[in-house]
């Protein structure tokens, strides 16, 4: 399933949740090549925003991807407030909602390494290059290897 | 300035550093295979533009899967 970003950003941004764009989305922002078929957004950890996030995705049917169906699962702030980590499929396209992500930290350790960028008439807090070089390296996965290479080609390209 | 991870099984053997960018010999290999027109076109483009882009790519794989699934 494809993800409709623009209007995922709207309701994001409409409910507003706060939260940075990070992951390959964050990497097509950039100028990757490179297919993903996941958003990956770090939100930020207060009981507000937590509640703000399951305000706007509840109607969107969010349940765990991946998760054998009929398994319980309820999309309410305490569950997310007890977990960290969501890899969601929703009626948006596949979402992981992320509390924190390896070599970056949460939200706000996030802030200063971040953009505002403008799309679908919406102002989205992205993580920037090198930023996204780093958490890339710290994944220390090897399908990163050349994820990590066109991002720091990019960064080659775009001046550094 | 961008720095590897100790955890990373990369990371530990980079040596030179360029423009504060830790510089990785396994990394510095893969990007000689990395098709910069190709980055080139999309720096290009405004934001919107790519996100665009990349949803058509989304729907392009998933009609590829679903084809790839119907009975022959």
């Amino acid at each position: 399933m494809s993800v409709d970003y623009a209007r995922f950003f709207a309701v994001l941004c409409g409910g507003g949740v706060e939260f940075i764009l990070v992951g390959g989305t964050a990497a097509n922002v950039h100028g990757s090549a490179r297919l993903t078929q996941v958003v990956d957004i770090v939100y930020r950890r207060s009981r507000e925003n937590v509640a703000r996030l399951v305000a706007a995705l509840g109607p969107f049917d969010p349940y765990l991807r991946g998760a054998p169906p009929g398994l319980p699962f309820r999309w309410d702030a305490e569950t997310i407030w007890r977990g960290l980590n969501f890899t969601l499929k929703t009626a948006l396209g596949p979402v992981d909602a992320l509390g924190e992500i390896a070599g970056g930290g949460g939200y706000d350790e996030l802030l200063a390494h971040t953009l505002e960028i403008e799309a679908f008439g919406q102002r989205i807090r992205c993580l920037d290059l090198r930023k996204l070089i780093e958490v890339k390296r710290a994944a220390g996965r090897p399908k990163d290897l050349e994820a990590v290479a066109e991002l720091e080609a990019l960064l080659d390209e775009s001046g550094g | 300035m961008v720095t590897g991870s100790s955890s990373s099984a990369w990371s530990a053997a980079s040596e030179c550093y360029l423009d504060g960018v830790e510089r990785d010999p396994v990394i510095e290999e893969y990007k000689k295979h990395v098709d910069r027109t190709l980055l080139r076109e999309n720096l290009k483009l405004t934001v919107e533009q790519r996100l665009r882009n990349l949803m058509e790519l989304q729907k392009l794989s998933e009609e590829l899967r679903r084809a790839g699934r119907k009975p022959r």
